[in-house]
Formats: structure tokens, sequence, C-alpha cells
């Protein structure tokens, strides 16, 4: 009888803990095909690849509509992408490939307005739902705690971005509110709580592995220095 | 015709182990590379006003000018195109292409300058 009483002390909890795992889990998985089917229902994939590879060529990348999407459980963190999906304002000031909408002015080239089109808004239960699908879409190859235990030095990773990299050339960034720096390439200032900062690591490492054709150059920077870049900007807008 | 098949063969594993994730890069023509890497800085025009350039301390050479493009020669354009604007004692604004463009791939941009100077 005791011993009964025992297996039903020990079993019971263990009964219902691995019941809510498989009831999030099962929710989850039922929450990524729903995401799937919205996905579809509302042609996102018109302008977003959910398969590789990425284009190999120019001519592809320049006929790229949308950020490919394959390996966005790797590259987002998944409550942005739940929170921008309801609210998408612009990441790219020139869109996704500038010289698809930038026209020459007086005083030189400038991003042409007209030609950047706002992205569709979901409501909150649709941006749940493609937003789970999204984040189960991972890249196989990207490896996990790709930073080191070493604090951020701000005044060396600030050189490593500001001289050595002059990342700000193409990318924006905020000074005291203010923001500043090139129109080519996404927005930096709030990318710590947009992306994974192993995807981050990852891509100044080699900007190529994930888009051959994209225009932003290998720096060859060393392991600790892509490390030291990668804290720096996260640290953004914190 | 038995080693000619085999330099065939092995060319094409080559051509496959060579390039990343397996697939084949296409060679690019010197107009597109100019326009993907350089115009978002040296502008869709060359004469150095990019979409970037508002906020630059340093601003990026006008491929357009006789008068600058003269004044630098070909080794050194490579080298700035290759190794990044600190590699030939100019500003670092101008990053390292050379783990994107291949040597012939630079050699066709210089070229290109040349071109777009007429110089």
């Amino acid at each position: 009888m005791r011993r009964r009483n025992y297996i039903k002390i020990i079993f019971r909890p263990v009964a219902i803990f691995m019941a809510l795992i498989g009831f999030i889990l099962l929710g989850g998985i039922a929450a990524a095909q729903d995401g799937k089917a919205l996905f579809e229902a509302k042609k996102c994939g018109e302008c977003h690849k959910i398969a590789g590879p990425a284009p190999k060529t120019i001519a592809e990348a320049m006929a790229r509509k949308g950020p490919d999407l394959f390996y966005a459980g790797s590259k987002f963190k998944g409550d942005w992408l739940i929170k921008w999906l309801q609210k998408p304002d612009r990441l790219r000031p020139a869109g996704l490939l500038f010289l698809n909408h930038v026209k020459s002015g007086p005083g030189g080239d400038e991003v042409d307005e007209g030609s950047l089109k706002p992205h569709p808004a979901l409501s909150a239960d649709e941006a749940k739902a493609v937003g789970s699908y999204l984040m189960s879409l991972k890249d196989q190859g990207l490896k996990s705690g790709l930073l080191s235990d070493a604090k951020l030095n701000r005044v060396k990773a600030k050189l490593l971005f500001e001289k050595q990299g002059a990342c700000h050339s193409c990318h924006q960034v905020k000074v005291r509110d203010q923001v500043v720096g090139g129109k080519s390439c996404p927005e930096l200032y709030d990318v710590g709580e947009r992306l994974s900062p192993d995807w981050i690591y990852s891509f100044i490492k080699n900007p190529q592995y994930w888009d051959p054709k994209i225009w932003m150059p290998n720096m060859n920077f060393k392991d600790e220095d892509v490390d030291q870049l990668t804290k720096y900007i996260i640290s953004f807008g914190k | 015709m038995g080693i000619n098949l085999k330099i065939i063969l092995g060319l094409i594993a080559l051509a496959i182990f060579t390039f990343p994730r397996g697939g084949i890069l296409f060679a690019e023509t010197v107009e597109d590379n100019y326009k993907l890497y350089c115009t978002q800085c040296h502008g869709v025009k060359g004469d150095g006003k990019g979409v970037n350039v508002k906020d630059m301390s340093v601003q990026p050479k006008n491929h357009t000018s006789a008068a600058d493009m003269s004044k630098l020669k070909d080794d050194e354009m490579f080298q700035a195109i290759k190794n990044g604007g600190a590699a030939v004692s100019k500003s670092t604004l101008m990053p390292p292409w050379g783990s994107v463009l291949k040597d012939d791939e630079i050699t066709a941009l210089v070229k290109y300058l040349h071109k777009l100077c007429n110089c």
C-alpha cells in the first residue's frame, strides 16, 4: 500500500510534467504548421524564399524582392520577429538592394522613396503563427555559443567598428539620438533586439557564407575582433 | 582521349569542391561587379557621390575625374581594391574586397576605372 503511494507521489508530477512538455511542443508544432499555411495563403513566397540556395549571380541578387527566409530561425530573435510582423518598419533605408532604389540627384545618389513599398502588417495571431513557422527554418551549419566569455572592451570595439571596419559607412547607427551612416545596408541601432548573436558573429566572419552576392566585404577580422564587434553591435540601443 | 576525360572530370570535381556550399559561382561582368560592390559609395555614375557618402569623413574617389584618377598607378588601384585603402596609405573607409573578388576580376575593375575616367 505504502509502496503504491510512493509510486503515485513520484509518478504523478512526472506524468503531469511530461504532458505539459508534450502540450507545449505540440502547440509549437501546430503554430508552425498554421504559420506555414498562412505564409502560403498570404503569398509571402512571392518575395521571400523559404528554401535555399541564396542567389549565386548578381542578376539573381538584383531580382530578389525580399530577404531570404530559409535561415530565419538562425538569424532572427523570435520575439522581435513577431513584433515586427505586426508593425513592419523599414530596416534597410535603401530597400533590399540599393541598386534597385537609388536615383541620381543634384547632390549625388539618393534613395528613390517612391520605389520602396511598405511590408504588409499581420495581426497579432497571424504574426505569432508566421513567426513560429519562420523560426523553425534553421541553417544546420550555424554553430551556437560562438561568443566568448570575454567582456566587451568598448574602446577597442569602437575602434574596430569605426576605424578598421568603418561599418557605419554602409550601416546607420545612432549618435546622440541622431541617425547617421550609410544607407546601402540594414540599420544597426536595434540589431541587438533583432538578430541572434551567433548569427551576427557568423555574418561578420563570412558574409558570403550566408549570401554569396551580398555587397558587404569580408574584412578578415580575427576571431577575437569579431567577438568584440558582435558584442559592441548588440549593445546599441540599450 | 582517356587522359582528356580524366582532366575534364578532375576540373569538374575541382570546380564543385572549390566553390562555397557546393554551388558553382558564375563569372560576373566587370560592369556588374562595379555596380554591386563599388557604386554604394562611388556612385551609380562613378562620380564619388554614392548613397552612403553623406556622413563620411573622407569622400570616396571620383572615378570620372581624369585629374584625380591619373595620379594613381594600376598597382596602387589593384592593391586598394584587393586589400583596402589602408594597404596603400589611404582611408580605411575603402574596405578590402580580396575575399570577394578574384584577382582577375580586380584587374578587370582597374581597366574599367581607366574607361570611367577616360584616362
